[in-house]
């Protein structure tokens, strides 16, 4: 018993991380805003980890199931409004309902891409994310291009200063708990076979297939559990906190993007690596665009090329090798 | 009992036929080697057996049961491992954790934990001797010790046949020794077939095989006991060339 929690050991740091960030948020005044976002870019990395940093495959279109997420909640409250149902319950169905789109899209997408190898399988997502956007608008599908705008629900369902403190508050202390329940899937895979399986594959797939693994269906099992998370990321720090949507917005590229920095600049594979990379992509995005307004991305580039070139295993992934303490490399990985 | 069965095989990669109508039989234990110039269907046979490839025609059979058209990840667990000619570790997990992959998905794979894996890996480590780099990452061992953890990894599965792909290239004569006798030692205890190939490393073969199967341009040109073999006038044309005349 005591071995098994021992396992979990390396969860301390992770939630001990989210933790600090909680309490700056929540004592410091003027700093919650800022937390949320962090929260929102950490989260966004321990997802897309599952995925990218334990497979080994990049998902150019992961931006995809965050969008679906928000749209789930979306719908959900737009259109169960009128029936008389408690609110945080159709809070919790728009929370189910964002895991099931990012769920079916995800088994659309895998069942398809993940027959094809690296820069193939990139290729191919690079499409799903502008197609499904195109297709949401053009099909007219959920309103089209005009989206959905719920603001007046979300007041209806749970009362205007309940629906204000869940935009401003709560929605961040759910993306908080997502990101804790996703690093703890993380370290549950990592410790299961599941880990192993996908070890070996994201190494060399086809020794992992002559030693018994079906490598298709792990790759499709972390790449479902990496698309939930992000559904319901999108859910909680999306749909909850800004209540519209339209496709233009959720299905930008530029959050993929955004993801797969964190995850490299963290470690990718690496359980408290997203940790890292969302802190320190969070807040360098941040504090350079106060100091040079406009200008930011332009620092930031060649930034990042620096700092992927020389830590091409990530910030936790340099640490981790150079730890020589016996107990501290047992909760860093 | 027939372990493995292949009934007329044939691969062709485009013009080029790879294997070219082979059949042959190995028997659970036994040790068997095949030989062959480069060129001559060797991998290729060998990635018929354990399903890289389907065969255009003809049919594999495992204790009995056809699996021609069976994926590699499912004859994994019926008991058929392989090794690399060039060695395939998986570089950023530990030589244990690269051993425990294979207790994990070979023939007991289903009842195995993880912990029970790691258990068994350092058991199969300490045997091929690599016990003081098991938490080391696999990738930085050298090129023999590597060669070494691929056998572990293949051993751990508990194969009921094991593939070597030229197992031996590239090794000190004393090593090869030292893992024909290893090797012989542990396919008895276990009742393992191992088919090793090799391409011109004749000292493991003499050394090891009961039987040598000597392919030449994808046909199988002889199947015999390895002094026989050795002898055969084909096999010593397909080696050394035309006899000179008179």
């Amino acid at each position: 018993m005591r071995h098994q929690i021992q396992k979990y050991y390396p969860l301390i740091p992770v939630l001990a991380a989210y933790l600090v960030l909680f309490l700056i948020g929540q004592n410091v005044s003027g700093t919650w805003q800022l937390v949320a976002t962090l929260l929102f870019y950490c989260c966004l990395g321990q997802a897309f980890n599952i995925f990218l940093g334990m497979t080994g495959y990049v998902d150019f279109g992961y931006v995809a199931f965050v969008g679906v997420g928000t749209y789930g909640m979306a719908l959900s409250i737009s259109r169960l409004a009128q029936y008389d149902l408690p609110g945080p319950m159709i809070i919790i169905l728009g929370f189910l309902l964002a895991i099931l789109l990012s769920t079916l899209l995800s088994v659309a997408v895998g069942a398809v891409a993940l027959r094809l190898r690296g820069a193939y399988f990139a290729i191919a997502t690079i499409g799903v994310n502008e197609g499904f956007r195109y297709l949401i608008e053009g099909a007219r599908i959920w309103n089209g291009s005009e989206g959905i705008i719920f603001f007046s629900q979300l007041n209806e369902i749970l009362g205007s200063e309940a629906a204000s403190s869940l935009s401003n508050y709560w929605a961040d202390i759910i993306t908080l708990f997502i990101a804790a329940l996703a690093a703890f899937i993380t370290l549950f895979y990592m410790r299961s076979k599941i880990g192993f399986a996908l070890t070996a594959l994201r190494e060399d797939e086809d020794a992992a297939k002559v030693m018994g693994i079906n490598v298709t269906k792990f790759k499709i099992l972390a790449f479902i559990t990496s698309a939930s998370f992000a559904g319901l990321l999108g859910a909680s720090s999306w749909a909850l906190k800004t209540p519209y949507v339209f496709p233009p917005e959720v299905f930008e590229i530029h959050y993929t993007i955004e993801a797969i920095i964190i995850v490299l600049l963290g470690g990718a594979g690496t359980l408290l690596g997203p940790v890292f990379g969302g802190l320190i992509y969070g807040l360098s995005k941040y504090f350079l665009s106060i100091i040079v307004p406009g200008f930011q991305l332009l620092i930031f580039a060649p930034v990042i090329i620096i700092i992927i070139v020389a830590f091409p295993e990530g910030v936790v992934g340099v640490w981790k090798s150079k730890i020589k303490n016996e107990h501290l490399k047992k909760i860093i990985i | 009992m027939t372990l493995l069965r292949l009934e007329n095989v044939t691969k062709r990669f485009g013009g080029i036929l790879a294997v070219n109508q082979v059949s042959l039989e190995i028997e659970s234990g036994q040790f068997i080697g095949i030989v062959g110039p480069n060129g001559s269907g060797k991998t290729t046979l060998f990635n018929v057996i354990n399903g890289v490839f389907a065969p255009e025609e003809g049919s594999v059979f495992f204790e009995d049961q056809d699996i021609t058209t069976l994926p590699p990840f499912k004859r994994a667990p019926l008991g058929i491992a392989r090794t690399f000619q060039i060695p395939r570790p998986f570089n950023s997990a530990t030589v244990k954790e690269n051993v425990a992959v294979g207790a994990m998905f070979g023939t007991f794979g289903k009842e195995t934990k993880v912990d029970q894996a790691m258990l068994e890996a350092e058991k199969i480590i300490d045997l091929v001797g690599l016990k003081q780099h098991q938490e080391k990452p696999a990738g930085i061992l050298t090129p023999v010790e590597k060669k070494m953890m691929e056998i572990a990894r293949a051993l751990a599965m508990h194969p009921k046949l094991l593939l070597m792909d030229e197992a031996m290239a590239g090794m000190h004569p004393g090593d090869i020794d030292t893992m024909v006798t290893f090797l012989k030692k542990v396919a008895k205890e276990e009742n393992i077939a191992i088919v090793a190939m090799v391409e011109h490393i004749m000292r493991a073969v003499v050394g090891m095989a009961e039987k040598v199967i000597v392919l030449h341009q994808g046909a199988k040109i002889c199947d015999a006991e390895t002094q026989e073999a050795l002898q055969d006038p084909k096999v010593v044309e397909c080696y050394l060339g035309h006899p000179p005349e008179g």
